[in-house]
């Protein structure tokens, strides 16, 4: 099973061709405005496509219940109107899998503190945090991750790698990111976008060689005693 | 804040049960009971069916602005900011003015549909209902059916204009219970549909995105709930006339009084909106001027002061 993006096309993608087979996680990178997210809008069908299918069918036609069931999507930020929704009701709302209970997936991601805070008086780490245990307890097949260590401090960041590292906390795992370091000790396979086109579908080892990063980024990124570092100057 | 909250309850209770035995006639209670005396007629014949109407009209207003805030995660949104209701007042309006005044409320739910619809199109064309968008384009059609409205009247005759000039004034004046209930019928529709949608609401006022993602068809579920919504909101029209301001207070001050979100404010949208509406009615019915004052100006009279200080006072509450 996989699911399978055949000739996208629109105003900000290019021609978009991709199979990310269940079990194989991908880390998606690139520039700003390169097209990630809305890469990541089309593959879980806020943009309709008919180039995307799941089982072989059009993920835009499969019945709402079905599609939840494979893929889901954690937003960069947590957008939400109503100001009196609380942390334990967000998640209550998310709960469609049966592997974890809610007081776990709190647990798991460290907001059992939170649980009666309103989402909106949240951090913008927390709120990732928050979404984090919405996407364990939704336990979709796939789960695209959008920039989600780019509001957490370090140790925030540490406890994020070691959810997204467990093998047994979610299925396929789609994580959109700029932390280079972190995409690296993932290990997941690299899909880079440059102007809405993917210019590299391939492993991490390949994407992370010294002299591919040293192309790729004219000096800027390097790798250094099994890290990938910023050259600031 | 906690005072008023505790004491909502028993004053909406007392208020229900006082409003109907109160106005411009006394009544003497030990007559109630002769069903050939006047003091029966005027309670059973108007009072009664008078104070029900108001309940069932201003719950059902007051829960409308509560979806619509709701749908358009807008909090200026109702059925009236938005024009639903004066798409309905006009083609009430037309109904008199065509001889088809019997069948208004069929007229005013095409009103308040074919509005909806329109702002549904404009909705989606603006991609998203939580823009501005929305309320501009309804203020708009407010405008239009305004000016339309004029024009029904140039077209009418003395008898026509009246009739059209009483209905948008807003009136609850009616015996006996054929309207009450039509509109009861309408009312339960209402709150039972937006009570087992209620976990629906919750998500989309997450986002439509979280909405989208758990499995919801969140097309269909805004159109099922609009079209209910104005359907419901045209029924009211038709009967009890154009009557402002119920469904954008009522809602606010419920969620400022009781910090809840709008899915467990369903219940308590329609019944507090139903009581407001018999408040303002008793101070229609009970000032001591010639004229009894038309029911929009009350509520406006009533709500938009009580709004204002809520909004200047919400920091401190």
């Amino acid at each position: 099973m996989a699911i399978v993006v055949n000739t996208h096309s629109d105003t900000i993608l290019h021609d978009i061709s991709l199979k990310i087979p269940q079990g194989e996680h991908r880390c998606i990178v690139g520039a700003n405005g390169a097209g990630k997210s809305t890469l990541a809008k089309v593959l879980c069908a806020i943009r309709p496509s008919e180039a995307v299918s799941v089982k072989g069918r059009s993920l835009h036609r499969l019945s709402p219940t079905e599609r939840k069931k494979e893929i889901n999507y954690i937003p960069p930020r947590l957008e939400i109107y109503d100001p009196y929704l609380r942390v334990r009701d967000y998640l209550e709302m998310s709960r469609h899998g049966t592997r974890f209970g809610i007081d776990e997936a709190m647990e798991i991601t460290g907001i059992t503190p939170l649980q009666e805070h309103r989402c909106l008086t949240l951090s913008s780490g927390e709120a990732q945090l928050m979404m984090t245990a919405g996407a364990l307890l939704h336990d979709a097949r796939y789960t695209i991750f959008d920039e989600p260590a780019a509001n957490l401090d370090p140790l925030h960041t540490r406890r994020l790698f070691g959810i997204l590292r467990n093998e047994q906390l979610f299925g396929t795992r789609i994580v959109i990111t700029h932390h280079l370091d972190l995409a690296f000790h993932l290990g997941y396979d690299i899909l880079c976008m440059e102007e809405g086109c993917i210019v590299f579908d391939g492993s991490s080892e390949d994407f992370f060689a010294q002299k591919a990063l040293q192309r790729r980024y004219h000096g800027a990124i390097a790798r250094h005693a099994d890290h990938i570092v910023t050259e600031f100057l | 804040m906690k005072a008023l909250r505790y004491l909502l309850p028993p004053t909406a209770l007392l208020i229900l049960l006082v409003a109907p035995f109160v106005g411009e006639v006394p009544l003497h209670l030990a007559r109630l009971g002769e069903t050939q005396s006047i003091d029966h007629r005027i309670f059973f014949e108007l009072r009664l069916p008078r104070v029900l109407l108001a309940f069932l009209v201003g719950g059902i207003l007051s829960l409308g602005g509560l979806l619509f805030q709701s749908l358009f995660r807008n909090p200026m949104s109702t059925p009236f900011t938005l024009g639903v209701a004066s798409g309905a007042t006009l083609l009430s309006a037309v109904a008199i003015l065509t001889g088809l005044g019997l069948y208004a409320p069929l007229f005013a739910f095409v009103g308040a549909m074919s509005t909806v619809l329109l702002l549904y199109l404009i909705g989606r064309g603006a991609e998203g209902y939580g823009t501005d968008t929305l309320l501009l384009a309804g203020i708009t059609l407010s405008f239009f059916y305004a000016a339309a409205l004029m024009v029904a009247y140039a077209f009418s005759d003395i008898e026509q204009n009246f009739e059209i000039m009483r209905f948008t004034m807003g009136s609850l004046e009616i015996s006996g219970y054929g309207k009450v209930a039509m509109l009861f019928a309408v009312a339960l529709a209402f709150v039972l549909y937006s009570y087992r949608k209620r976990e629906g609401l919750r998500m989309l006022l997450v986002s439509h995105d979280f909405a989208h993602l758990q499995g919801m068809d969140v097309r269909a579920f805004t159109l099922g709930m609009l079209t209910l919504t104005s359907a419901a909101v045209g029924a009211a029209v038709s009967i009890a006339g154009p009557v402002g301001f119920v469904g954008l207070i009522v809602p606010h001050i419920l969620r400022i009084l009781f910090a809840q979100s709008a899915q467990r404010l369903i219940l308590p949208s329609f019944f507090y909106g139903g009581i407001f509406l018999v408040a303002c009615d008793l101070v229609a019915r009970t000032l001591p001027v010639q004229i009894q004052l038309p029911i929009g100006v009350v509520t406006a009279f009533v709500g938009a002061p009580f709004f204002i200080y809520l909004i200047i006072r919400r920091r401190h509450l």
